[in-house]
């Protein structure tokens, strides 16, 4: 008799923690959507100034990849149309049009989220052609300096060439007239282009990356750097101290390869402005954006796909089963009485409008005036439909009294009833009125103060947010709290207040 | 006594809890579409009449509001008389009515109601309001019994009744619920009427339970409720038995009691069967429920059969003081 609903249950909670476990770890969803998480605000703003002719304005901005999650996204363009390109590994963001005479502000914000990239495993990237006009001399030169380290790991070998630029040589010092000819070579061409040529020489897969350190800010220009791949990652080397980043990298890159962040085709940037903060945000608004964007199977069925003005409903909807559970339990673990199952729940419900404390005045005002009344129009012999209905008017009466008196009074939640209560309301006053005559006042009363004990209890539940997002994000849930439901349904034990009842059975 | 030592007492004194007594009895021993025979008080007369089985005698039955101005008719030849709603529950919408007047009907607990008053509550049971469901019902009109003067010593007003409960056509555990002023003469435990545990071997009467305390005697009238000897205690085992026959319900309480002048009549069935006779018995209803399963087969034959192996099994523990 047990097995069946064990198993039942225990199917329930491996799919729902099948489908946790599988947002969790493939679809990188947070493991506690409600947690605060640390984002960067960054915000671009330019003046445009044009000529007679149209203008066009490129510009590297971030975009979601392994290494970032940009979560809100805003363009700000004037008159001015706006698209954005992929170019390679960069995001361009390209404004362009007519310029008015007095110009155009253009602007960009969006929040990002950095993440650790040594979280991830990352693809080495292929070793690129040396930099343009580089002639097979310097190339020779950059692979007679470089090559006596051929034999050291990457990162080492980094390493020395970074020293070594610095002027710091090992030895075997390296052949007095290449030296010279590299120093040539490097007044020539200024630092990021002889690094890069070094750094192709001893077979590391590097680039020129441009783009704003992670720090609390406002800059108008921006800073360039040189990425290195150096067999497990990529490491940052600022050129022109010969200065290797220290992790963690806070760095933001918004072009690599060498094209500049800001270009102009056309057209004038006359001030152009960066700005980075720092903002905590709730872990599911940065998958928010991510989950409207993808097109797994799961995240297409998402909650968050519903138009915004239902998912407010859902969230609460949501939750409406843990009050249930709440009432199995208190009800057949406990063995508290309540009213029913439902109705509880609909108090909690109401209580959303009315807000605790005039939720639950309410509540016993009505119930005690209803009761008065029931009692009283019990005399008049009416019948048995008619009698509630009696009851239902005079309950929305007593309403209508509290909400005008709360007017008067200037107190809203005694106007915030909705239309939930009046029908919970009156089959209250049944049910207490039906209870109070079969088993007593006592009985009555503690079943009315049951009910509103679960209703409260539900309540909070439904109000607690961290749980609404969590079983928002994670819908499939509900087949955990389905199971706890089928093992409570299984429950053949005691419940507390039974062992109370029953204790003097146990003495002797 | 920590919590979790209650509970291993309880489990070894063989207490049975809601829980268990919903899932593993209630829900496996008695089929739901076998309740409406004991749901509707008419069918259960009825069936126990095919049965043989004595019942209170039947006036009358009142089915439409459009019977009820026959009433006064209808009454004119009885003295005394029961109201009752077919599906009611817990004995709610029940009307005693003990003697007639020229004011109108003497109800039990001495107030004197016009016929106005009788026909109106009628109409109420027509319209559903004791029944279960809340559905239309009907209503009917019984003999009062006159009970045996064995209890008048430890009854306030009305008529004390005995509850026994049958598991697979086996009695296994009883109590005889006596009213009191609290209860207003209604013998339902939960109105403040008195459990009083009774010993299965021999029909004498146990200690009491009253609102879940242990009471040796009646709270009104002060006399010992203990060591009654049940009348007609084995006959009435016999009516328990065969009602789980009748009904095709394993696990059911038998409501009897007993008349001056018949005996014991079968009064009502209950499919539900609450668990406060434990305490009347100071013992738990697992473990007799326990013995049963494990009784030889070849008892289960005949009703008479499974109460004399009842009367040879289960026999009172001491006194509690």
């Amino acid at each position: 008799m047990k097995r069946p609903a064990l198993l039942l249950a225990v199917a329930l909670l491996l799919l729902s923690f099948a489908l946790m476990s599988y947002r969790i770890l493939w679809l990188r969803y947070p493991i506690f959507p409600a947690a605060p998480e640390k984002v960067w605000q960054l915000s671009m703003d330019a003046y445009v100034k044009g000529g007679e002719k149209e203008a066009t304005v490129m510009i590297g901005v971030p975009f979601t990849h392994r290494g970032q999650i940009v979560v809100e996204e805003r363009i700000f363009s004037a008159t001015l149309s706006f698209n954005l390109l992929r170019e390679g590994a960069d995001q361009i963001g390209v404004w362009s049009g007519h310029i008015r005479p007095t110009g155009e502000v253009i602007g960009y914000r969006a929040t990002i989220k950095v993440q650790p990239q040594h979280l991830f495993k990352t693809k080495p990237p292929a070793l690129g052609s040396y930099p343009k006009d580089i002639g097979e001399a310097e190339q020779k030169l950059a692979k007679r300096l470089v090559g006596k380290w051929d034999t050291l790991p990457p990162p080492d070998r980094f390493r020395k060439i970074v020293e070594a630029v610095k002027g710091i040589l090992a030895p075997p010092p390296p052949d007095d007239q290449d030296l010279r000819a590299w120093s040539t070579f490097q007044d020539k061409h200024g630092r990021v282009t002889p690094f890069l040529v070094l750094l192709r020489a001893a077979d590391l897969p590097a680039r020129a990356a441009e783009g704003l350190e992670l720090v609390e800010s406002i800059t108008t220009s921006t800073l360039v750097w040189i990425q290195v791949w150096t067999g497990e990652e990529w490491e940052n080397l600022q050129p022109e101290k010969g200065e290797i980043y220290q992790k963690p990298v806070a760095l933001l890159p918004l072009t690599t390869g060498g094209d500049p962040v800001v270009r102009t085709l056309q057209g004038d940037l006359s001030e152009i402005r960066w700005a980075l903060s720092q903002q905590i945000i709730a872990q599911w608004r940065m998958h928010f954006e991510r989950i409207m964007r993808s097109d797994r199977w799961l995240d297409r069925w998402s909650l968050f796909r519903l138009p915004e003005e239902f998912q407010t409903t859902f969230r609460i909807l949501m939750l409406v089963p843990i009050g249930a559970l709440m009432i199995c339990l208190l009800r057949n673990i406990v063995g508290f009485p309540t009213f029913g199952i439902f109705l509880p729940v609909l108090m909690a419900l109401a209580f959303r409008n009315t807000g605790l404390a005039y939720g639950l005045g309410i509540f016993w005002g009505v119930v005690l005036i209803g009761y008065v009344i029931r009692r009283w129009i019990d005399k008049l012999r009416l019948l048995l439909v008619p009698r509630p209905s009696v009851i239902l008017t005079l309950v929305i009466v007593c309403i209508t009294i509290f909400a005008l008196i709360g007017n008067k009074l200037d107190l809203r939640e005694f106007m915030a009833v909705g239309l939930l209560p009046f029908v919970i309301l009156t089959m209250t006053i049944e049910r207490f009125f039906v209870i109070i005559e079969e088993a007593g006042v006592r009985e009555g009363l503690w079943m009315a103060a049951g009910s509103a004990g679960v209703a409260v209890i539900t309540y909070k539940i439904l109000q607690f947010e961290p749980l609404q997002l969590t079983f928002f994000v994670y819908p499939e849930l509900l087949f955990a709290v389905a199971a706890i439901q089928v093992l409570v349904g299984r429950y053949t034990g005691y419940r507390l207040l039974e062992i109370f009842r029953f204790r003097r059975l146990g003495k002797s | 006594m920590t919590i979790l030592e209650t509970i291993r007492r309880l489990r070894e004194v063989g207490v049975l809890g809601m829980n268990r007594r919903n899932a593993e009895y209630i829900m496996r021993f008695n089929p739901r579409s076998f309740f409406p025979l004991v749901d509707d008080k008419l069918k259960t007369k009825q069936l126990a009449e095919a049965h043989q089985i004595p019942t209170p005698p039947l006036y009358h039955v009142i089915e439409h509001h459009g019977d009820i101005p026959g009433l006064e008719r209808v009454l004119s030849g009885y003295q005394d008389f029961v109201i009752k709603p077919a599906r009611g529950a817990g004995g709610s919408g029940i009307v005693l009515v003990k003697e007639r007047t020229a004011g109108g009907f003497v109800k039990q607990n001495g107030q004197v109601v016009p016929i106005r008053d009788l026909s109106y509550h009628i109409s109420d049971i027509l319209s559903g309001i004791y029944s279960l469901e809340g559905l239309e019902d009907r209503a009917f009109i019984e003999g009062l019994v006159h009970p045996d003067m064995i209890f008048d010593a430890v009854t306030y007003c009305g008529v004390p009744d005995i509850r026994i409960i049958a598991y697979r056509g086996v009695p296994a555990m009883s109590m005889v619920r006596l009213p009191t002023q609290a209860s207003d003469g209604k013998a339902n435990l939960h109105r403040g009427a008195i459990g009083v545990g009774i010993d299965m071997a021999g029909g004498t009467t146990l200690a009491g339970v009253h609102r879940s305390g242990v009471v040796t005697h009646h709270p009104d009238t002060h006399e010992p409720v203990t060591g009654i000897q049940v009348p007609h205690w084995e006959r009435m085992l016999v009516i328990a038995a065969k009602a789980v026959d009748m009904t095709g319900l394993d696990y059911l309480g038998v409501d009897l009691v007993i008349d001056q002048e018949r005996g014991p009549l079968l009064l009502e069935l209950n499919a539900r069967p609450g668990l406060q006779i434990q305490i009347a018995n100071q013992a738990g209803l697992l473990r007799r429920l326990e013995l049963i399963d494990k009784a030889p087969p070849e008892i289960f034959g005949t009703p008479e059969r499974r109460v004399a192996w009842v009367l040879d099994t289960f026999s009172a523990r001491p006194h509690v003081h």
